[in-house]
């Protein structure tokens, strides 16, 4: 079965050498953010610094250069994200953009919508939020009923998503909304781009457990969409969101979302813990370290023109597992300690249940694997 | 994969599923995978040698194939290798748990349907070969690394791993065969009693997290990713 098929990957010389590179501007860009700030990971963003990296030619590296990317390989990509998520840097703003939305548009999108948007995205100027789920859509997303009328010049949409991550700060959603009968379930998707400044776009925002507000509700009442917003063909939504799931689901930002908690737990055990401390960090290093060889391996599935689907919801399964674990046992583990490590616990404590309900809810991913393993 | 160790694999899996004795093994080659050419061998690397080694642990073949690679390859760290070589054997023994499983619960019919068609018995199966993929990912970056330098850390977390993934397994396919697994005639129990075996010869869970962690927190926080990327 390929999907359950690791080939080990190697990174490139070129690849190595970056890391360096983006290690030393990491150091300074971001000396002085306390721990708990950098275990918000993806959840942080900062216009600025997305624009910063744009400068730095690190957002849309892997796209053409006509389109203002950087025509850089999946590994150095692969890289650059390891780095900034291990440093905890605030790429919020743009990172949906970068992981998703752009290839989406380079591989589907139309040349007008490539030229307009790829280019922007690439400079850290855009913010992209997804609009897939829906109060009756979530696991179960081709339920959506967010409905596209065709009207003169383009199409008015109505209806609501919701737990739509950034859209309060968001210029752009990729909408998965019904164009065809209810009855053509799949084939009568489509997706859109909304411009959310769009009129009659009202974004509402969700506090979460711990009073932050990440999602939003996003009400569209009769928002006028033109006809050259339609991305791909209409119909085709329905592939273009299997598609894309797999970029969302195979990064290292799938077992990497603890690690500050994890180093956090290093800092104050010191250099000769307990043995039951050793234990706990050795049982945890050998579970990243394994992640880490298959989220490469995923890379390498990704550089030969793969769609790694099934590999992609296997590394996030067991990482968003591991993900869960770290601060949980860690909180098992602790004897007193300092104010930014119990900070950094009490955040990932309370943020890591969303770990495996976001892009995909675990027992989705499970089901994903099962098919793969002729179950059904 | 290149086209001799295509053949290596060909052949390796010809011999050993046929419950082969030794002779066998010795007249097909299989145990100078990593004697030179110019000597009578196959002239492969440790990535070669993997490919005989989990097969062995797949088709739950007890001979001392493992143990005459190791001899041949002049590692100087012996007891290391040999965690390494029983690492892949938990990762062939694995495999071969997942298909037995996967093929029982598609055969196996109750409420009038496969076993395999209900989802408390998919999500566990999900887990197992999630499992799986992850001891076997471990075992093939260690043999790699095997292959280049100092492999004590990718060694040390494959057998980890693999003792990890064998506890959590092993529990899944019994449970997922009801009663049928626990007969001494059915295959299932030549595989999990020697997963169970191998999860305590040459490290347990205990002794490699000791020592791993152990040298992590020596290296302390700001070591921990650079020499996790190295």
């Amino acid at each position: 079965m390929p999907g359950f098929d690791f080939p080990p990957f190697a990174l490139p010389p070129q690849a190595r050498a970056l890391r360096g590179e983006v290690r030393a501007f990491l150091k300074d860009a971001l000396a002085d953010k306390p721990s708990v700030e950098r275990a918000r990971s993806w959840s942080g963003g900062s216009r600025e610094f997305s624009r910063k990296l744009g400068k730095q030619g690190w957002i849309g590296m892997t796209w053409p250069k006509q389109y203002g990317g950087h025509e850089r390989s999946y590994a150095e990509r692969y890289v650059v994200i390891e780095e900034l998520l291990v440093a905890g840097a605030p790429v919020g703003s743009h990172w949906v953009a970068d992981r998703q939305s752009g290839p989406l548009l380079l591989r589907f999108g139309t040349e007008a919508q490539r030229e307009r948007l790829l280019p922007a995205i690439a400079q850290g100027e855009l913010c992209f939020c997804i609009g897939m789920s829906e109060p009756g859509a979530g696991s179960d997303l081709a339920a959506v009923r967010t409905r596209a009328r065709r009207v003169d010049g383009g199409w008015k949409v109505s209806g609501q998503k919701i737990w739509t991550s950034n859209a309060q700060h968001a210029d752009w959603m990729i909408a998965l909304v019904r164009t065809g009968d209810a009855e053509q379930k799949h084939a009568g998707l489509s997706q859109l781009l909304v411009d959310m400044k769009s009129a009659g776009v009202t974004v509402k925002p969700i506090a979460n457990l711990t009073g932050e507000s990440h999602f939003n509700e996003v009400f569209l009442d009769d928002v006028f969409v033109p006809e050259t917003m339609l991305i791909g063909a209409e119909g085709d939504g329905w592939r273009q969101v299997g598609a894309e799931l797999a970029y969302e689901r195979s990064g290292p930002e799938r077992y990497l979302s603890s690690i500050r908690v994890f180093l956090e737990f290093l800092r104050v055990v010191g250099a000769s813990p307990s043995e039951a401390e050793r234990l706990l960090i050795g049982e945890m290093t050998a579970r990243m370290w394994t992640l880490r060889q298959m989220s490469l391996s995923v890379v390498g599935k990704l550089a030969a023109g793969e769609n790694p689907a099934v590999a992609a919801a296997v590394v996030k399964d067991l990482g968003t597992s591991l993900e869960q674990d770290i601060p949980r046992a860690v909180q098992a583990m602790a004897g007193p300690a300092d104010d930014a490590f119990e900070r950094t616990l009490s955040y990932l404590l309370q943020t890591s249940p969303s770990f495996s309900l976001r892009g995909g809810t675990r027992e989705i991913l499970r089901g994903i694997i099962a098919r793969e393993l002729g179950l059904r | 994969m290149s086209e001799l160790r295509a053949l290596l694999a060909d052949t390796t899996e010809r011999v050993l599923a046929r419950a082969p004795g030794w002779a066998q093994v010795e007249e097909a080659g299989l145990a100078k995978v990593l004697v030179p050419e110019s000597e009578g061998g196959f002239g492969g690397n440790w990535e070669d040698a993997l490919i005989v080694i989990r097969a062995c642990g797949y088709h739950a073949v007890d001979l001392p194939l493992p143990e005459a690679i190791l001899e041949s390859s002049g590692a100087k760290d012996k007891a290391l290798f040999a965690a390494m070589m029983l690492a892949a054997k938990m990762a062939g023994a694995l495999q071969a748990a997942l298909d037995l499983s996967v093929e029982y619960t598609r055969q196996r019919q109750q409420f009038g349907k496969p076993l395999a068609s209900f989802q408390a018995i998919q999500q566990q199966l999900a887990v197992f070969a999630e499992e799986t993929a992850a001891a076997n990912m471990a075992v093939a970056a260690a043999f790699r690394a095997a292959d280049r330098d100092d492999a004590w850390f990718e060694i040390a977390c494959a057998k980890l791993r693999a003792n990890q993934a064998a506890r959590v397994s092993t529990g899944i396919a019994h449970q997922v065969h009801g009663a049928m697994g626990f007969t001494a005639e059915y295959r299932l129990q030549h595989l999990t009693r020697r997963l169970w075996k191998w999860g305590s010869e040459h490290g347990n869970e205990r002794f490699w997290s000791d020592r791993i962690g152990a040298r992590i927190a020596e290296r302390g926080p700001e070591n921990f990713w650079p020499d996790l990327t190295e």
